[in-house]
């Protein structure tokens, strides 16, 4: 944390990608505190679009609501100076984050669309019916994941000076 | 050799006249190796790395707590979805309750038989955990339900451990083991223990002194679920699994902060190494995650379908119900469940997840579900577990196994008393 | 390098040598000893992951080894119950040759075990692990200058990849006696003792 007492004046203090981040980071913070919301009950659930928080799961909705709300602080925390090394680090680790919760959230799906409903006699889903279970709606984590790509680009500029 | 040669190395050397060896003092073997290196070892200039910093974050508290909190939440969430949802739930129920069981009940003659209830059980069954028979529920729970689990949790397992991710957490949770008369160390055979308890306990080395390892190991045998019972009752009590784990980690708290207090001895500080991260190596991850699931298909199947044989054998005998008979006033009135329960906590002698497969098929009201759950888990470490804590010593055994009925006594009382309360019980 | 098996008890074969290996917690024994062994030892990134010893033999230029896997130390005198084990080892197997294991990023601390080995007279042989964790800090190691001021066999290895695993194998008929007078002399007058190691060919840099 030492290197958070950076001079609050610094003219490098705000980049492109940095705004960029911030933007990404208020997102995140604010999916993860509706994430929150809806499993405490303000909202039986929403669904706008291709967005879905059912928040119907203390594990998935109040647990992983919390990992998005640090995962949103941790990129704001990173995104004034963002490319020097401890700040970058910062946008990294809440992209993880996000990266850990869509991953989880994308394999829960395939885990269940692999067999065939409990009712039928097959053991394997059709194909139709595996690929028909991947279209939307989407939880917040999955709809982050291609907007935080961009995080990749923090981890290159770190790691190419390190032959 | 240096038969009684006398050496002065910038005048720090003892050199002590031994029979065929020299013995140095401590700080003159450092000078030594001080010497030694600054002859051979140069170091070129460091570049702190990404990996270096997102190391330190994992460590600090601020950032580290969260990322334990999401380390802990993707487990558990791909232990469910590949165990229960793929695995268990999506082919070996169907697999289990809907092939199986009806070809074993129809190929098998003499429904009123001995044997038929030994090895296929209740004719009436739809379901393999109501069987109960050893081809039927002990193959379904050994295999559909246990196998997947203990191979998921492995493989997670030996990410953790082959990234350098463990000693990290042993950091971040070194001052709250500290209050347990723990240090940070211990998290490596309580994350043992998740998978088995026979490791964790051997893993106990790793801890300085008796008090310590003496504590570990009476909280592994009490509190620590091993990975086959967390697949188990993932299973078939998956909205319970939840407060279970809740009553277990208070229990382990309450009582590992108790028996800090209680035992003499010391708890000293040491200092964690944490070695880099590292991306885990393929091969060491496949041969270790192979080693772990064939040593658990070695022993622990055989033990599941023994502790079935056993448990039908003492039933066919009327020996559990003369124990339920014998232990239901302490069963009922003490720790509010039904006296059925006793021939489950038999098994769990044997078998964990055997005995928490044979619990789930009783009826019973949420309460004496998580009660009776909690307590198999608590009551006695499984035989395996047994041999190895006698293996480390059979006075510490003999310890463990007093404190282990005062608890389960104490907290299944208390469990009961938080049900009364809340009104539940 | 062939014929490796991994037992947990130890029975010496007709005329073969015992070679403990001996070192810091973490610097790759147990990944050296599955190399040599073709063993299954538990690997994992963070110290303390070998608590029990486990021993394995393997067949180099028909010589019979049997390799003891022991937990790691950072000295001879046990700190906690893995590191007796490591300890009680040594004690037991007085005419074993010790195979000193360091972590080449971190050398001086388990130079300072290498050190209190050598001064109970074991043959030894050294072997400076993780190579290339060292590369990637930017540490080198001048195997052939500690060689020579040690006066036992060094190799280099990474046993993540196998490199340099052969050699060491190789070298272990070579392990001798450290004279630790001769090494307190050689460090003290720096570069005049050149005397080359008795016995040491084929290694290069001496």
């Amino acid at each position: 944390m030492e290197h958070n007492e950076s001079k609050e004046y610094d003219e490098q203090k705000i980049t492109l990608i940095g705004i960029y981040v911030a933007l990404l980071g208020l997102v995140t913070l604010a999916f993860g505190i509706v994430d929150i919301l809806v499993w405490a009950g303000v909202r039986p659930g929403i669904e706008v679009g291709i967005l879905a928080i059912a928040g119907d799961d203390f594990f998935r909705w109040a647990w992983g609501g919390f990992i998005m709300i640090c995962a949103g602080l941790f990129m704001l925390a990173g995104s004034t100076r963002v490319a020097t090394l401890q700040q970058s680090a910062k946008v990294i680790l809440g992209g993880v984050l996000v990266w850990l919760i869509a991953g989880t959230d994308i394999f829960a799906r395939l885990c269940a669309t692999i067999p065939a409903d409990e009712a039928s006699p097959a053991f394997f889903n059709s194909f139709s019916g595996f690929i028909a279970a991947f279209a939307p709606p989407y939880t917040p984590a999955v709809l982050l994941f291609p907007f935080t790509l961009g995080i990749l680009y923090l981890i290159r500029i770190h790691d190419t000076d390190d032959s | 050799m240096a038969k009684g040669r006398h050496v002065n190395l910038s005048g720090a050397v003892m050199a002590v006249e031994g029979a065929d060896a020299m013995v140095f003092s401590s700080d003159a073997r450092w000078e030594m190796v001080d010497a030694i290196t600054r002859e051979t070892v140069t170091y070129g200039t460091y570049k702190y790395t990404l990996g270096d910093v997102l190391g330190d974050l994992t460590v600090k508290p601020l950032t580290g707590i969260p990322v334990a909190f999401a380390a802990l939440y993707a487990f558990w969430s791909v232990f469910t979805s590949f165990a229960g949802a793929l695995v268990t739930d999506g082919f070996m129920v169907k697999f289990f309750d809907g092939f199986w069981l009806p070809w074993m009940q129809s190929v098998w003659p003499d429904p009123a038989s001995w044997h038929y209830f030994l090895f296929v059980g209740n004719p009436a069954a739809d379901t393999c955990f109501e069987a109960f028979g050893m081809l039927t529920s002990g193959l379904f729970v050994s295999i559909g339900v246990v196998l997947p689990a203990v191979f998921v949790f492995y493989l997670m397992m030996t990410l953790l451990e082959d990234s350098g991710y463990l000693p990290r957490l042993a950091v971040l949770m070194d001052s709250v083991l500290h209050r347990i008369g723990l240090h940070g160390y211990a998290i490596v055979p309580i994350i043992l223990g998740l998978g088995c308890n026979v490791p964790a306990v051997t893993a106990t080395r790793i801890l300085e002194t008796k008090k310590q390892r003496f504590i570990m190991m009476t909280l592994l045998a009490l509190f620590i679920p091993c990975g086959a019972q967390l697949g188990i009752m993932m299973s078939v009590l998956p909205d319970l699994v939840g407060i279970v784990m809740l009553c277990l980690i208070v229990g382990f708290c309450i009582f590992g902060f108790i028996l800090n207090k209680v035992i003499p001895g010391e708890n000293p500080e040491i200092l964690v190494d944490v070695p880099p991260y590292h991306w885990p190596v393929k091969e060491y991850v496949a041969k270790k995650l192979w080693n772990r699931t064939m040593g658990f298909l070695k022993e622990a199947v055989p033990f599941v379908l023994f502790g079935i044989l056993v448990v039908n054998l003492l039933y066919l005998g009327g020996v559990i119900q003369g124990l339920a008979n014998l232990l239901e006033p302490v069963f009922v009135t003490w720790f509010g469940v039904p006296k059925e329960t006793v021939g489950p906590l038999i098994a769990a002698f044997l078998r964990k997840d055997l005995a928490i497969a044979q619990l789930s098929t009783i009826p019973m009201t949420t309460y004496q579900m998580v009660a009776s759950v909690v307590l198999v888990t608590i009551y006695f470490p499984c035989v395996a577990t047994f041999v190895v804590m006698l293996r480390e010593g059979w006075k510490e055994l003999i310890a463990a196994i007093a404190v282990l009925f005062v608890v389960v006594f104490i907290y299944g009382g208390i469990i009961h008393g938080i049900g009364i309360l809340l009104g539940v019980a | 390098m062939t014929e490796g098996k991994a037992e947990k008890n130890i029975d010496l074969p007709e005329g073969g040598t015992i070679v403990l290996m001996l070192g810091n917690p973490n610097v790759g024994k147990s990944a050296l000893f599955n190399r040599m062994t073709g063993a299954n030892a538990v690997v994992s990134n963070y110290p303390g992951t070998t608590v029990d010893f486990m021993s394995g033999t393997f067949i180099e230029s028909g010589h019979i080894y049997t390799i003891i896997d022991v937990p790691g130390t950072y000295s001879l005198e046990p700190r906690d119950a893995a590191e007796e084990v490591a300890v009680r080892m040594l004690r037991d197997h007085p005419d074993a040759t010790v195979m000193v294991v360091l972590d080449a990023t971190k050398t001086d601390r388990g130079l300072y075990v290498a050190l209190e080995v050598m001064e109970r007279g074991m043959p030894c042989i050294v072997a400076v692990n993780m190579m290339d964790a060292a590369h990637e800090k930017k540490i080198t190691v001048d195997i052939a200058a500690l060689q020579r001021l040690l006066g036992v066999p060094v190799v280099s290895t990474t046993a993540t990849s196998g490199e340099g695993v052969r050699n060491l194998a190789e070298m272990l008929r070579k392990a001798q006696v450290a004279d630790i007078g001769a090494i307190a002399e050689r460090l003290h007058g720096e570069g005049q003792a050149r005397e080359s190691v008795r016995g040491c060919d084929g290694c290069g840099g001496c």
